[in-house]
């Protein structure tokens, strides 16, 4: 018998079934473009730099104090103007409302009232504009304070800096690309699996039972080119972020196969469980789709975990996704990783719910062959 | 030395005894049907011949060898056909053929079995565009690419049109010529009556009988049907009805207008004596037949269960 012969048919027969089935183009490759161009459209394009926000302000009376603080808001470079000049409280409401501007501020009505009011839309009060707007007015409550207090140069500053593990900074963008890599080749092995329940209903995998095939070297095959699959994943989804969004990438090889290998490996011995429990097609995508839900919104993807609900922190400690999507960050942007405990501990994680989705499986698929008719 | 011997062949699902004690011998180059109604056990016992469900007693041997022992050696010389046909669909007929044949250690040569099954023209189509007849030769070359001593064919013609249906018929009349063994279960009794070399009918598990299509039909009882009628109308199928009442051999008659119907155990002598009265009056018949008797007929009498398609 040639092994190898039958090996190598094997896997292009494989390779051939996997690339001719629009299905795998589109949920592999072309599902998980669209859901990262989407996130990054929204969430990745604003920088600080070009951060505006657009205002107006109201003043009901004449006065020094008032006139001071509008001298000091338009030297203020963020705020972009809807009307240079103080608008009427009506007006103001209307642009609210119709959130036309992101903010109105009403200055102080007299000398004796010194108080800066502003006022937002209610669907907006806890967005990241309307912190920005606040934080602004509040230093310069705060400075006219001082000021009104007669001390001129405070005595403590702050000085905000931001530092990441990695060579460069770990920016939005960054973090989605690598999330949405982690996403899309767990599904490609939660969902890859389908084969198996379709080769079952439709006979063939009994159909192979009655040749004399090695049924081990049918699943080495298969594997291998999910692999491959995978790999194209990283490559289409890394090239997408560098050059059409800017991420940047800094790539540690030997951590980023470690979690590449292992990460799919569990994904796809998770496809097989349910692949072994699923008697149609419909059962299936029924507990893949659950599964990658559950998982893509608890570990981490589009958002940091650390954002979550304490009472979920847990359930993100135990999901195999948050260690994937921490392992191939460690791989393709923070360079590093292989020498860490922590990334160990994660690989581990993601073994242990391999091996034991992998030998339940396994299990009933035995039982379930004895039962078949 | 037959080349196949099933022995006492049982299964049982739960409380339903698929195959109650199943024992036949096939010799080489013989082809060799099962017949039976549906739920009969004809799978199941093909399914543990195969190798796929282990029987829970008998003995299946092929020629010499056990599952036991030889399951390896006996997927090198069986080759099968399953009702279901599964194959890999988004590869295409060729693809198809060319990967089946690396799973065994001597593989016919893929463009002869094209041509045996005729699809040498429709070797790149992918097997999700072959239409039902197509797809079933391809099922039945996938069986052949090993080039087996034994093929087992199951119900191959099953929903297909007549002319598929001739061209499968080719295909296994192929194989008998080059002296392969076929195992083959089918629907259709004017299938298992020309291709067949010998029957075996099958019901509620077991094998109700089993011998060569002209022996089983020469078993049945010689009560044959006889159908006449007449130009000269009523009257004179009256007339013969009542001649032929004492006529030898005659068991039952029926009329219907000029049309009389007359079952005999000896025809010949009945049609002589009726002629004999029908010159002497002067009637002219019209139309005479004597009708058949097929496998229908003996399904019936060993089953006593109508035929269906």
């Amino acid at each position: 018998m040639n092994w190898s012969k039958q090996f190598r048919k094997l896997f292009s027969a494989n390779l051939k079934v996997m690339f001719r089935e629009k299905q795998v183009w589109f949920w592999n490759i072309f599902f998980p473009i669209i859901l990262m161009t989407i996130f990054m459209v929204i969430f990745g394009g604003s920088d600080g730099s070009d951060f505006k926000a657009k205002i107006a302000v109201v003043k009901p009376a004449a006065g020094q104090a008032a006139d001071g603080m509008l001298a000091s808001l338009k030297q203020i470079p963020v705020f972009e103007w809807k009307s240079e000049e103080p608008v009427t409280a009506e007006q103001a409401d209307d642009w609210i409302k119709e959130k036309d501007v992101d903010g109105v501020i009403y200055l102080p009505e007299d000398e004796h009232a010194q108080s800066l009011k502003l006022v937002v839309n209610t669907e907006n009060e806890q967005n990241a504009t309307t912190q920005v707007i606040r934080g602004i007015l509040e230093q310069i409550v705060q400075q006219s304070n001082l000021a009104a207090a007669g001390i001129q140069t405070p005595t403590y500053h702050l000085e905000t800096l931001s530092v990441s593990s990695g060579s460069e900074d770990l920016n939005y963008t960054d973090f989605l690309m690598t999330g949405m890599i982690a996403l899309a080749l767990a599904q490609g092995g939660l969902f890859g699996m389908v084969d198996l329940v379709e080769m079952r209903r439709k006979g063939l995998m009994k159909r192979l039972r009655m040749t004399p095939i090695r049924m081990g070297l049918l699943g080495l095959a298969s594997m291998l080119v999910r692999f491959l699959l995978g790999v194209f994943q990283v490559v289409c989804l890394s090239a997408i972020g560098v050059f059409l969004f800017g991420a940047h990438l800094h790539i540690d090889v030997p951590t980023l196969l470690v979690a590449f290998f292992i990460g799919s490996l569990a994904f796809n011995a998770l496809g097989y469980l349910f692949s072994s429990f699923s008697k149609t097609l419909e059962a299936y995508m029924g507990f893949a789709n659950i599964a990658s839900f559950l998982m893509m919104f608890i570990s981490g993807i589009f958002f940091p975990a650390s954002s979550l609900p304490g009472w979920l922190q847990p359930v993100k400690d135990v999901l195999p996704l948050t260690y994937f999507a921490e392992g191939l960050r460690d791989g393709l942007v923070y360079g590093s990783g292989i020498e860490s405990t922590e990334f160990w501990l994660g690989a581990g994680v993601l073994a242990l719910w391999g091996a034991v989705a992998y030998l339940i499986g396994a299990t009933l698929y035995r039982r379930g062959k004895v039962e078949a008719r | 030395m037959p080349i196949l011997q099933v022995q006492g062949l049982r299964k049982a699902y739960g409380p339903v005894v698929a195959v109650d004690g199943i024992s036949f011998e096939v010799e080489a180059g013989e082809v060799f049907t099962i017949i039976g109604p549906n739920g009969a056990g004809k799978t199941t016992t093909l399914e543990m011949i195969e190798g796929l469900v282990p029987p829970d007693a008998g003995s299946i041997v092929v020629d010499g060898l056990t599952w036991a022992r030889d399951a390896d050696r006996i997927k090198y010389r069986i080759g099968i056909q399953p009702q279901s046909s599964a194959m890999y669909d988004l590869l295409t007929v060729e693809e198809n053929l060319e990967l089946f044949a690396t799973f065994y250690p001597r593989a016919r040569d893929t463009k002869d079995v094209l041509a045996m099954i005729n699809l040498t023209d429709h070797r790149n189509k992918r097997v999700k565009s072959l239409s039902g007849g197509q797809r079933q030769r391809l099922a039945i070359g996938l069986g052949m690419i090993n080039d087996p001593d034994i093929i087992f064919l199951d119900e191959p013609t099953t929903g297909l049109d007549p002319q598929a249906r001739r061209n499968i018929w080719d295909i296994v009349l192929g194989l008998k010529a080059m002296g392969k063994t076929t195992i083959l279960t089918t629907h259709y009794m004017e299938e298992a009556e020309k291709l067949s070399d010998r029957v075996c009918i099958v019901d509620q598990g077991k094998v109700v009988t089993l011998d060569t299509p002209s022996a089983l039909i020469g078993r049945l009882t010689r009560e044959r049907e006889v159908r006449l009628s007449f130009l000269d109308g009523e009257e004179a199928a009256a007339a013969a009805e009542t001649a032929v009442h004492d006529a030898s051999g005659v068991v039952r008659t029926s009329r219907e207008g000029a049309h009389l119907a007359l079952w005999s155990v000896r025809p010949e002598e009945t049609l002589y004596d009726l002629f004999g009265f029908t010159k002497e009056r002067g009637y002219r018949v019209d139309q005479v037949s004597i009708r058949e008797l097929s496998l229908e007929d003996v399904f019936i009498a060993f089953t006593g269960k109508e035929w269906r398609d």
